[in-house]
């Protein structure tokens, strides 16, 4: 009986994400977020830096999967919301959590999608090498469903579309890409620096991500691993938090 | 009788704002239960209530035996729901959005597929199912939206203003729709502020207004509270004469409504009323283009309750708008 019905709020999650799919992955937001902020944020970082191409790629990859990820559901939920179709999730027979669940899995694909792309460019034209395909895929995998719940988290702020979640989004977002490692390595950060990398969630990212290229990491792996994983469910429960006070608010 | 809506003392704030007022009310298997009431009383927040999409901040609600809040799964599979704006995804065709609405209710793929053609012949949109909704106008919107509603073969549909906006031939056939799926069984929930269509549809009327319900009976049984208003509806050929102040003066006559080229005279004795007016023309010499009697209309009991109207009247001092007649009832 249990089973059966895990079962079916699971296809549920999948029809809610395949949905999204097919409605905003091709989405403006979606594509400037998403995939033109990453990959413009980080040609301007390395263009005239003598930065190699094997220290480059691991950035792109955790850069893309970061803003791929978190760009989903800050897209279709305000707009959800806005045309109140996101009504019919909660007056459907599911739980919340099978709904943010769906709209999770939507900006998980989305984000291991786009961040193949710097990948598949560093194997194919820049001689990378996947050294490590556990720590590559498991940092890919994680980070994006993490990020995506975190997209999740800030579309339940309230607003009329998704500027107004992205404004304070990228108020977090773009600091992280600081304190994380991504353009100076956790080894080279002074102590405060390296204290805050270990908290922010992107520093596990590009940790596995160097590790699955040829890099090396600070931290240890499974260190990496267990606070991604930490993290991911932290923000889908905190997402589900804040829709339920929305909920009674509104 | 069978309760398949039950609510007691349901209550929605906003912040410091009670938007809904501890109301209590069931609604029976099979009726068409009408909730009744200007804009802002509290109508859409006692349907979102009721369906699941927002917390009561107190009481409670069971669709069918099942508390909205604590089996809020089951109660839900009871249901469907029309809100007041058509929800529908309009980058999706008709067919993408019905199939997708069985999806959410756990429905397989055959019968998904099997009731969404069904329900397209019957809405029919059958042979514009795989057009994007975008191309769609805005009645044939409204009918995706309450076919989404029907996927689940719910018990229970909830319809929130279901004919605003719409073209007459669009009302005419979702009136006909609802009457045809209560006739099947269905019992529906259906929130207006026009009365007409709530005197014209309902088994029942809850009058909401201020978020507090006002009175809850048949639409005949309202009526009968507002029995002091009978009138007299009368027209003139085109005159100079200001008729409006002096029918407002002549015996008998307690308001006077102009409604159009028509003034609506309102009287305990429409015998005595209609003499009057008959020897006013004659010694105006005016010629009569209509009259008739009416008895008090659900729209004089929803002005009796509510104290608000739709155009000011003459005589007696309460002709403002807003300002009630001060005689409430609460049955």
């Amino acid at each position: 009986m249990r089973r059966s019905r895990l079962a079916r709020e699971l296809k549920v999650a999948w029809a809610i994400a395949a949905k999204d799919m097919k409605i905003y992955y091709l989405r403006t937001p979606s594509l400037m977020f998403g995939i033109l902020f990453p990959f413009s944020m980080f040609l301007s970082f390395v263009i005239g830096r003598n930065m190699p191409i094997s220290r480059a790629i691991p950035v792109l990859v955790a850069q893309t999967v970061f803003f791929a990820a978190s760009t989903i559901g800050p897209v279709s939920i305000p707009m959800e919301r806005r045309l109140q179709t996101f009504d019919r999730f909660l007056s459907a027979p599911v739980s919340l959590l099978t709904v943010l669940l769906g709209k999770t899995i939507a900006g998980f694909i989305y984000g291991v999608g786009i961040s193949l792309i710097p990948v598949v460019l560093g194997l194919s034209i820049f001689n990378s090498q996947i050294t490590d395909l556990v720590a590559l895929s498991l940092g890919v995998a994680l980070s994006a469903f993490g990020f995506a719940a975190m997209g999740i988290m800030f579309a339940s702020l309230p607003g009329q579309g998704p500027g107004q979640v992205m404004m304070p989004l990228n108020f977090v977002r773009i600091p992280l890409l600081f304190v994380s490692g991504v353009y100076v390595p956790v080894k080279d950060l002074p102590s405060w620096g390296q204290m805050a990398s270990a908290a922010s969630p992107l520093t596990h990212t590009i940790e596995l991500v160097r590790l699955g290229l040829g890099g090396e990491s600070f931290f240890e792996p499974a260190v990496n691993v267990m606070i991604l994983a930490v993290y991911a469910v932290v923000f889908l429960l905190a997402g589900m938090r804040f829709h339920i006070s929305n909920q009674k608010r509104e | 009788m069978e309760h398949v809506i039950e609510v007691s003392e349901l209550t929605k704030y906003y912040g410091d704002f009670c938007a809904v007022d501890h109301i209590s009310f069931n609604v029976e298997k099979g009726e068409v239960f009408g909730f009744l009431g200007p804009n802002g009383a509290g109508k859409t927040t006692t349907v979102r209530m009721l369906t699941g999409i927002s917390i009561p901040s107190a009481g409670w609600a069971k669709i069918m035996g099942h508390d909205i809040r604590k089996q809020s799964v089951e109660a839900k599979e009871l249901m469907g729901i029309v809100p007041d704006t058509s929800n529908v995804y309009t980058e999706l065709s008709a067919w993408d959005n019905l199939t997708f609405t069985g999806q959410l209710y756990g429905m397989s793929k055959s019968d998904r597929e099997g009731r969404a053609n069904e329900l397209l012949e019957m809405f029919e949109l059958h042979d514009r199912r795989h057009e994007k909704l975008e191309d769609y106008s805005r009645g044939m919107r409204r009918r995706v939206c309450i076919a989404m509603a029907l996927m689940n073969r719910s018990s229970i549909l909830f319809l929130d203003e279901p004919t605003s906006g719409l073209d007459v031939q669009s009302v005419i056939t979702i009136r006909e729709l609802i009457g045809k799926l209560n006739h099947e069984g269905l019992t529906v929930f259906l929130t207006t502020h026009n009365m007409e269509e709530a005197s014209r549809m309902c088994d029942r009327i809850a009058i909401i207004n201020h978020g507090k319900i006002a009175a809850i009976d048949t639409p005949e049984m309202l009526k009968r509270t507002a029995e002091g208003l009978q009138s007299v509806e009368v027209s003139f050929e085109a005159t100079n004469r200001d008729i409006h102040d002096e029918l407002a003066r002549m015996p008998g006559v307690e308001e006077t409504l102009k409604q159009g080229d028509k003034f609506r005279l309102y009287t305990d004795d429409p015998p005595s009323v209609l003499s009057e007016v008959w020897d006013y023309a004659n010694r105006n010499e005016l010629k009569l283009i209509t009259v008739n009697t009416h008895g008090p209309s659900l729209e004089d009991v929803f002005v009796k309750l509510t104290g608000i109207r739709e155009e000011p009247r003459k005589g007696g001092g309460r002709g403002m708008k807003g300002q009630g007649r001060g005689r409430g009832v609460n049955r």
